[in-house]
């Protein structure tokens, strides 16, 4: 039955694949539409990792999605993408609306995108799932990872843009972000704290973010920076004694910093992350409802390169890490995720490619900042090493 | 030897034969625009941003809608001269702008003859072809 689903998904997925255009007509505008969807398999020594039983090997890795845009006017286009995912015990194949939004551009240095948004926060907080852009299987999991995804995704509100030629030193593109964040209740950050009878119902939260890239005047080279200040409430309730259960995300700052060199068939990049959050949790203790306070210095990052051999083979590798509380021991493995990817793309045609990666993974960061490595997902305790290794087919038109 | 010594003339002449065909390919493209943008000729920067899609509209402010040749030579000249980018570089740029909600892709013709036909009858319409196409009603623009 579950295979059954997959099919189905990637079937709803592929169905424009089969198409000859990209485009039909609605009311005389074009509208232009595309399709992805990846099936990975995943496998790992010993613990299982984001949500998966990978520790006996797992198909349970499937996503896609489908998107629709169209240019209404010289100055408006609207568009929208459905996505749905079904990894480990992530997303359960529900169809969500990933984004929704209309565009105005008043002039190349001043517009507005209202609705539901992509958030652009480092290199690729917007592109995170469309696998087919990236030459990894997994992006470095410290910045980007698949587990919270929806933490960062997207908010529901406005964004203001523009692109600013600066003559000799290049462009200067900014974004200012600001709205809701969509709960997710089948990711990470639930599956988290889902757990011990634990519920969670809901999860609402407010955003505000910016960004500034700079296209450096050198040849290939791009800098940047981006804030995201979050807060966020899940709800819950414990039912094993009907007690409420509130975890309030009382400040939630990220500061990022990247940067990416392009030099011919060369991709460098390089992100650094600082993550200061606060949370407030209310729970019933010992038939006593109290208040706990918990904060939180956390850094992540990555190094990355890869090189596009022909247009069939690129190599690739990066180092990521991630430190859950920059203030305690950086070597104890509660305390850190690194983690050392190989990896190879094959781009089977303009639309197909098939990746292996290895994953060298060091450390499984502590229970209360879980992420990668659930407690709730490894019974028996957690290993302080991991290797993986993902294949991962993707398809995209 | 007499043999070795002919193969590698022959293999030099066929890759100094290669090499003068892309170069002169390099060299052969003009960039067209509709008749109805006020401009003459276009810089660099701004040529690029239209073809990146940061650039909305010409210096005359006419709306600019760039389209592009699926493969041949003008359209490698193209990416490599104005563009800086390969290929696949581009592909991957505009694929990044259609799934994060921050574009389309421009249009995209099979041929210099239909990407000449679609610049002559679309206002703010910019292409590029092989220096040689025959471009009715389509205005051949200088870049500086």
């Amino acid at each position: 039955m579950k295979l059954l689903k997959k099919i189905g998904l990637l079937l709803w997925a592929a169905v424009p694949a089969g198409l000859s255009a990209q485009q039909f007509n609605i009311a005389g505008h074009p509208v232009q539409f595309h399709a992805f969807g990846s099936q990975g398999f995943a496998y790992s020594d010993d613990n299982n990792y984001l949500t998966m039983p990978t520790s006996k090997g797992t198909f349970a890795f499937t996503e896609g999605g489908l998107t629709l845009g169209s240019q209404i006017t010289d100055k408006l286009r609207v568009g929208a993408q459905g996505y749905v995912r079904n990894i480990g015990q992530m997303g359960n194949g529900q169809l969500t609306l990933d984004w929704a939004s209309a565009d105005y551009s008043f002039r190349d240095w001043f517009g507005i995108r209202v609705g539901k948004v992509k958030t652009t926060l480092g290199l690729y907080n917007d592109s995170q799932d469309a696998e087919f852009l990236h030459p990894w299987a997994l992006l470095p999991q410290s910045t980007y990872p698949l587990d919270l995804r929806g933490e960062t995704i997207a908010h529901i509100g406005a964004d203001i843009y523009g692109d600013m030629q600066l003559k000799k030193v290049g462009h200067l593109a900014y974004t200012f972000s600001a709205g809701s964040v969509p709960g997710d209740l089948h990711g990470g950050y639930v599956h988290g704290l889902d757990k011990n009878n634990r519920h969670i119902y809901s999860i609402t939260g407010t955003m505000i973010g910016a960004d500034l890239r700079w296209t450096t005047p050198v040849k290939g080279l791009l800098a940047g920076a981006s804030l995201n200040w979050q807060t966020g409430d899940a709800h819950g309730v414990d039912a094993g004694d009907n007690t409420p259960y509130d975890r309030d995300v009382l400040k939630n700052d990220t500061v990022a910093f990247y940067t990416q060199y392009t030099l011919g068939n060369l991709r460098l990049d390089g992100e650094y992350r600082r993550n200061l959050r606060v949370t407030e949790t209310t729970s019933v203790d010992s038939g006593i409802l109290g208040t706990s306070t918990r904060d939180l210095d956390s850094r992540q990052g990555y190094v990355s390169a890869a090189y596009r051999i022909n247009k069939w083979i690129q190599l690739g590798a990066y180092h990521s890490r991630y430190y859950v509380d920059w203030k305690t021991i950086h070597s104890l493995p509660t305390n850190h995720i690194f983690d050392q990817v190989v990896t190879a793309r094959l781009d089977l045609n303009r639309y197909c490619d098939f990746k292996i990666e290895g994953h060298f993974i060091d450390g499984y960061a502590a229970s209360s900042a879980d992420r990668g490595f659930y407690s709730v997902d490894n019974p028996n305790g957690r290993q302080p090493n991991t290797r993986v290794l993902i294949l991962r087919l993707g398809f995209h038109l | 030897m007499k043999f070795s010594l002919g193969y590698v003339r022959l293999c030099t002449a066929i890759l100094f034969s290669i090499g003068i065909g892309a170069y002169a390919g390099a060299a052969d493209v003009k960039i067209i625009v509709n008749d109805g943008a006020g401009i003459s000729a276009i810089s660099y920067d701004d040529l690029k941003s239209i073809f990146l899609l940061t650039k909305k509209s010409f210096s005359d402010g006419t709306h600019a809608e760039p389209v592009l040749t699926r493969g041949g030579v003008a359209h490698a000249a193209f990416l490599k001269r104005y563009l800086g980018k390969t290929e696949d570089g581009l592909t991957s740029y505009y694929r990044n702008a259609v799934f994060t909600g921050k574009g389309l892709t421009p249009k995209t013709l099979a041929s210099d003859a239909e990407v000449a036909a679609y610049v002559a009858k679309t206002k703010g319409a910019i292409g590029y072809v092989g220096s040689d196409a025959k471009t009715p009603g389509a205005k051949t623009i200088d870049t500086k």
